[in-house]
């Protein structure tokens, strides 16, 4: 009962537009119940699919047109690509993987990000009318100079902000939907910089693609040069910067997106964030052109790869191997197997099994070396 | 001998004028005098628009989307265009893609209920046209319409004008 009211509540303050099934079967309209002119939201999770869900809800089903919302987030270990990204040229798949980081790919543009729990994530709701990505940066500027008087932050053209003139802390995208907009930006505290530029780097190279590219720029944590700035304490500068910057008075909320009678169809959001057709599916069309070094005990020699992929599937795949080394006819059955798969090593690994089981000897050997070769430029 | 003088008075009022020369560029799409601003009012006096400042024009059964010139202003330059598979189905007002730009990503809603026919292969390559021409080369797909009389929902020029200038206030 005591849930039920605490998000009874929250959902009016939210002056949400769906209707909501909750105990009391009533309906939320916009402006009717609010009485607070701002909101602050803190996210329970630390799951990134769960926290870009969030931002989704919050982005369909709140009335922005009269107010905005500020949403505070961070992710245990993910890489987050932009919307228009491609994740085989932005980060290190195989990489990741041995380290349990997942990659995401968000709604909004712009470029790839490393997210930890030493980074923020802001994210500022508001009507298209009041959408101000210079505005929402003077809070973040502004609350770091009051929280740590004396440091030298300023907010690029880019919308970068920058730390001494030089080191990037915070950058920007955003999203414009039917009628509302969301500036999100992160905030660099305490972050892992060694983990950072481990998977900030492609997975394979010989990538083509006009998919929108990450501007790379050297980075810095805040509590390298304000040793003395908490996690809490930076929070707390950003809200009271936030109420100050809109003239409001909200306190914060912690939100738990998971609570699905909250945020009704928040778990269908999540899911469609996960899925292997939103995060590698929408990656533009792009080839692979590249070498392949293949050696076994007797001979070595090189050979040329290239394949097409149109929505992260193998489009075309154009196998040059020596025919000395291995059969034409061999190399030919293995792009055969691969056309129409996704570009996922795992698929195309289970793909090519039979293909291995059917040849024996050094055939099979040097089969199995090539096509680890060429699944190893899947990522 | 009349009916051959007022034929040929007719057909030389139908002879096309002499194209004007104009940038290697734009003889490789087309050869038609390039557009004034003129010409461009009496093109669009064919479309009609949604309030998400996109149109939609019909020729044999086809519909062919795109975002209007306010649209394009406001969105800046086009770094990216994200268009849905030819064959994909649409929903009115579902989305279908996004608009990347300097600004934002801005979301796509679809004007009509219709199969994607087609998608504009030039964009692409140059993401600009959208903004340069975003009433003809810089077109975003093309689909077919299901239900018709959505087209009567939507705004005609003069309507869509009306629109614009109560924002711009």
């Amino acid at each position: 009962m005591l849930n039920v009211r605490r998000s009874w509540s929250l959902l009016r303050r939210l002056g949400c537009r769906t209707e909501v099934q909750t105990s009391r079967t009533s309906s939320c309209s916009s402006g009717v119940f609010l009485s607070d002119a701002g909101l602050v939201l803190k996210s329970q999770s630390t799951d990134v699919f769960q926290n870009l869900a969030l931002e989704d809800w919050i982005d369909a089903n709140v009335d922005l047109q009269r107010r905005g919302v500020l949403l505070l987030w961070r992710n245990r270990p993910a890489v987050v690509i932009g919307r228009h990204q491609n994740p085989w040229s932005e980060c290190d798949l195989p990489a990741m993987r041995r380290r349990g980081i997942p990659v995401a790919r968000r709604r909004s543009g712009g470029g790839t990000v490393f997210h930890d729990l030493g980074n923020l994530n802001l994210t500022f709701f508001a009507s298209k009318k009041d959408y101000d990505r210079r505005r929402n940066l003077k809070v973040v500027v502004e609350a770091l100079r009051r929280v740590s008087p004396g440091l030298a932050v300023h907010a690029t053209e880019r919308f970068d902000i920058l730390l001494n003139g030089h080191l990037k802390i915070s950058g920007t995208a955003s999203r414009l939907s039917r009628k509302s907009s969301y500036h999100h930006c992160t905030l660099l505290h305490s972050a892992d910089r060694s983990a950072l530029s481990a998977v900030l780097r492609p997975s394979c190279p010989g990538i083509h693609s006009n998919a929108t590219p990450s501007v790379p720029s050297p980075v810095a944590n805040l509590l390298d040069h304000a040793p003395t700035l908490q996690w809490e304490e930076l929070l707390d500068g950003l809200v009271h910067q936030y109420n100050a910057e809109f003239g409001l008075s909200s306190a914060s909320s912690l939100v738990d997106p998971t609570d699905e009678s909250t945020f009704p169809g928040i778990s269908r959001m999540e899911a469609e964030l996960r899925s292997w057709d939103w995060t590698f599916g929408k990656t533009p069309k792009f080839s692979v052109q590249t070498g392949l070094e293949l050696e076994d005990s007797s001979a070595r020699c090189s050979a040329q790869l290239h394949m097409e992929v149109k929505s992260g599937r193998i489009q075309s795949c154009d196998l040059q191997v020596p025919a000395a080394w291995l059969p034409v006819r061999l190399s030919g059955e293995l792009t055969d197997s691969l056309v129409g798969q996704r570009f996922c090593p795992q698929r195309a690994a289970a793909g090519v099994a039979s293909l291995l089981r059917a040849q024996s000897g050094e055939l099979q050997s040097r089969l199995h070396i090539l096509c680890d070769a060429v699944i190893s430029v899947m990522g | 001998m009349a009916m051959r003088i007022a034929l040929r008075r007719v057909s030389a009022s139908f002879s096309p004028r002499l194209p004007q020369l104009a940038p290697p560029a734009r003889l490789l799409w087309r050869s038609d005098p390039p557009r004034t601003l003129s010409s461009t009012a009496v093109l669009s006096s064919a479309l009609k628009f949604t309030d998400k400042h996109e149109w939609v024009k019909v020729e044999g059964g086809i519909g062919t989307v795109g975002i209007s010139n306010y649209a394009q202003e406001a969105l800046g330059d086009v770094v990216y265009c994200g268009l849905p598979e030819v064959g994909q189905r649409l929903e009115q007002m579902e989305d279908f893609g996004a608009l990347e730009s300097v600004k934002a990503a801005s979301e796509l809603y679809s004007p009509l209920t219709g199969e994607v026919t087609e998608i504009n292969k030039e964009l692409t390559e140059n993401p600009a046209l959208v903004n340069k021409a975003c009433y003809e080369e810089g077109w975003l797909i093309k689909m077919t319409i299901e239900k018709p009389e959505e087209l009567d929902g939507l705004m005609d020029q003069a309507a869509y004008d009306k629109l614009i200038n109560s924002l711009e206030e």
